[in-house]
């Protein structure tokens, strides 16, 4: 986190990227710049590519063409591991978590080592324990440390998702559909969550169709449109661009 | 302390049979079911931490026998260091062959490592000149002084070492780093990978480790055995029965493949001797394993411990909590809002050590009802709502319910 400091404000930056299924052009020449250091939200129709394009910049598919940049290094095509470990942290559109490890297991995944000795070494080292169980009272499920993840309520299973992705101490954090099929109460705390690890510093690409959510959270919104962005700006910008009007918002 | 027991009473019956079989003929039946247990064990390395099922894993048992073979007989080395080469043998051509196999998941790997199998079988069979064909490879023995039960006893003694390794093995590489993430793949790759698990690599790694050990079970059976026919060693059964013995006592645990083995080899040795002129201990080994995925999928010693778990305390109060937990949370989201108020601000530290010390020493109890002013170590509110949501269905927690 702390090495990209000097960094200027490049962060994530797509140029020309493509990616069709068939026929079906998901993506088609997405060039897309975030913000560095903001809460950027990135909406548009059910369909519109937004998770083709997520999974594209995350490596989880390998786009047909353009690049993805990442603080001014070309990591298009690299495989998902690498990407995370470059030090962006993605969540899942369908929470994903390791349902038959306990929460503590789950956090203990997300430690990275490279040397053989390390990585023979025993899991539960108390340093990494420590820095799971802080994160896991940050997010507020500590207290289920021992419960199996499938035993969890949906909820619960985004929070942990949230906290196994802050494990890795990532640098940009995508979210996709942070707030999808959770109660509003717990919609209110994921958001000052990301306020909050936003003000410590780390940059947030969040996809989400809960319009106030994303309008009271985001910096920067870009609109997307059957597989391209078609309008950018703050929400309040966004809310009044009469392209966003006729395809997202349906007004 | 119970585990201790019950590894010192596995070792001493282990140590014991030996001695206490009737006969040599119960005594090669042990060696036949240690050679299984070794077989199931080495396969369990992928199986179980990856959850990636091979059927094909007799080629490696295959690969192990017939090199040991081929080079005591070609090379003139001596029985136990061409059993080590053949291992080492094993390992490099693994190498390829698992790059080649991890590329594909699901139903599909399941296939390529049947194939596998089926091309090493036909090479083997058709390679007459030099591996014998199906006229069979005679190994010779590494101990040729030893009368027959003596022989048999020092074979069971070297398979049981064989196997206290794999355990040993397996044991150390569960409670490791590279172990979590083994087990991260099996419960959902992609996800793993997106936390940084290079996937590829940890599989690989475990494809290797497990086939070198299905290996060295394979050339320890052929320096016992001592004759090898393709059909046998390159068998479709010998894999399918590592996949039934390892899903039968439960892949997710160290001995699981052990009692399957134990299970099966013994039933397979015994409809074998009463019914050995008809193929009925196929239809039982298809019984049995009809029975398992039915009734048992995650194998008994989960199916054992969820019975026990049943009786004790523990699994009911996560249940409980789990159903009530969400009705709670919505009567409670009204007040969560109200509440959380007095801890809005940041810099709301205060009370934060201790509570954090709490949370460490007890995970769930009494220190649950100390207060509204509890943070993250950050030093601000978060968490707190749904902590007080969690924490209210739980009967110890008295203070919380009335909020």
């Amino acid at each position: 986190m702390t090495t990209t400091m000097h960094q200027t404000t490049r962060n994530l930056e797509t140029v020309g990227l493509t990616k069709s299924f068939g026929g079906v052009h998901a993506v088609r020449d997405a060039t897309v710049t975030f913000q560095h250091g903001k809460i950027n939200a990135l909406i548009g129709p059910n369909g519109s590519g937004k998770t083709t394009f997520f999974n594209c910049v995350t490596g989880m598919i390998k786009p047909d063409s353009g690049t993805v940049t990442f603080r001014g290094e070309d990591i298009t095509r690299r495989a998902p591991h690498k990407i995370a470990r470059a030090g962006i942290g993605r969540s899942f559109q369908l929470c994903r978590v390791f349902p038959r490890m306990t929460v503590l297991e789950n956090m203990l995944v997300a430690v990275r080592r490279t040397k053989v000795r390390e990585l023979l070494a025993g899991a539960r080292n108390p340093e990494e324990i420590d820095k799971a169980r802080a994160l896991l009272v940050r997010v507020g499920i500590d207290h289920l440390e021992n419960v199996e993840a499938r035993n969890l309520s949906y909820g619960q299973q985004k929070l942990l998702e949230l906290a196994g992705v802050l494990m890795g101490d990532p640098d940009t954090i995508m979210l996709d559909e942070p707030a999808g099929g959770v109660n509003p109460a717990l919609i209110g705390r994921i958001g000052t969550l990301v306020q909050e690890l936003n003000a410590e510093g780390r940059t947030f690409l969040v996809v989400e169709h809960n319009m106030d959510m994303v309008m009271s959270l985001s910096h920067h919104v870009i609109v997307f449109d059957r597989g391209r962005p078609i309008a950018e700006g703050t929400p309040a910008v966004v809310q009044s661009d009469p392209r966003v009007l006729e395809a997202y918002l349906g007004v | 302390m119970a585990r201790l027991a019950a590894l010192v009473v596995l070792a001493v019956v282990v140590l014991a049979f030996p001695t206490a079989a009737p006969n040599a003929y119960i005594l090669s039946a042990g060696i036949v079911v240690l050679s299984y247990a070794c077989t199931a064990t080495a396969w369990n390395f992928m199986g179980g931490f990856t959850g990636y099922v091979s059927l094909g894993h007799a080629a490696f048992f295959g690969l192990g026998a017939y090199g040991t073979g081929l080079l005591i007989r070609d090379l003139g080395l001596p029985s136990f260091v061409a059993w080590l080469a053949a291992g080492a043998i094993v390992l490099l051509v693994t190498i390829p062959v698992g790059i080649a196999a991890l590329r594909v998941r699901g139903a599909s790997f399941v296939i390529v490592s049947i194939s596998f199998v089926l091309i090493l079988l036909l090479v083997f069979q058709a390679w007459g000149t030099f591996t014998g064909g199906s006229d069979g490879l005679v190994v010779p023995r590494p101990f040729p002084d030893m009368l027959r039960p003596e022989h048999h006893r020092t074979f069971f003694y070297l398979f049981a070492a064989l196997l206290a390794v794999m355990l040993v093995a397996w044991w150390a590489i569960d409670r490791s780093r590279f172990g979590t993430g083994l087990k991260a793949v099996r419960e959902d790759e992609d996800k793993a990978q997106a936390l940084g698990v290079p996937t590829r690599n940890y599989k690989l790694v475990a494809y290797v480790v497990s086939a070198t050990f299905t290996g060295l079970a394979g050339g320890m059976y052929a320096l016992w055995f001592g004759d090898l026919d393709p059909i046998f060693q390159f068998s479709i059964m010998l894999g399918a029965y590592m996949v039934l013995m390892a899903l039968l006592g439960g892949v997710r645990h160290l001995f699981g493949p052990l009692l399957g083995a134990v299970i099966v080899g013994t039933g397979l040795e015994y409809f074998k001797l009463e019914f050995g002129d008809t193929q009925f201990h196929l239809v039982a080994t298809a019984l049995l394993l009809g029975v398992v995925v039915l009734f048992m999928p995650d194998g008994i010693i989960p199916a054992a411990q969820a019975l026990v778990k049943r009786f004790g305390p523990q699994d009911s109060s996560i249940r409980e909590m789990t159903a009530a937990e969400l009705l709670e949370r919505n009567r409670a989201a009204a007040p969560a809002t109200t509440e959380g108020d007095p801890t809005a601000e940041p810099t709301t530290a205060v009370g934060q050590e201790g509570r954090h010390a709490e949370g460490e020493t007890t995970t769930e109890g009494p220190g649950e009802g100390e207060g509204p002013r509890r943070g993250g170590p950050g030093g601000s509110s978060r968490g707190t709502s749904e902590r007080m949501e969690d924490a209210a269905p739980r009967p110890r927690t008295g203070p919380e319910e009335d909020r």
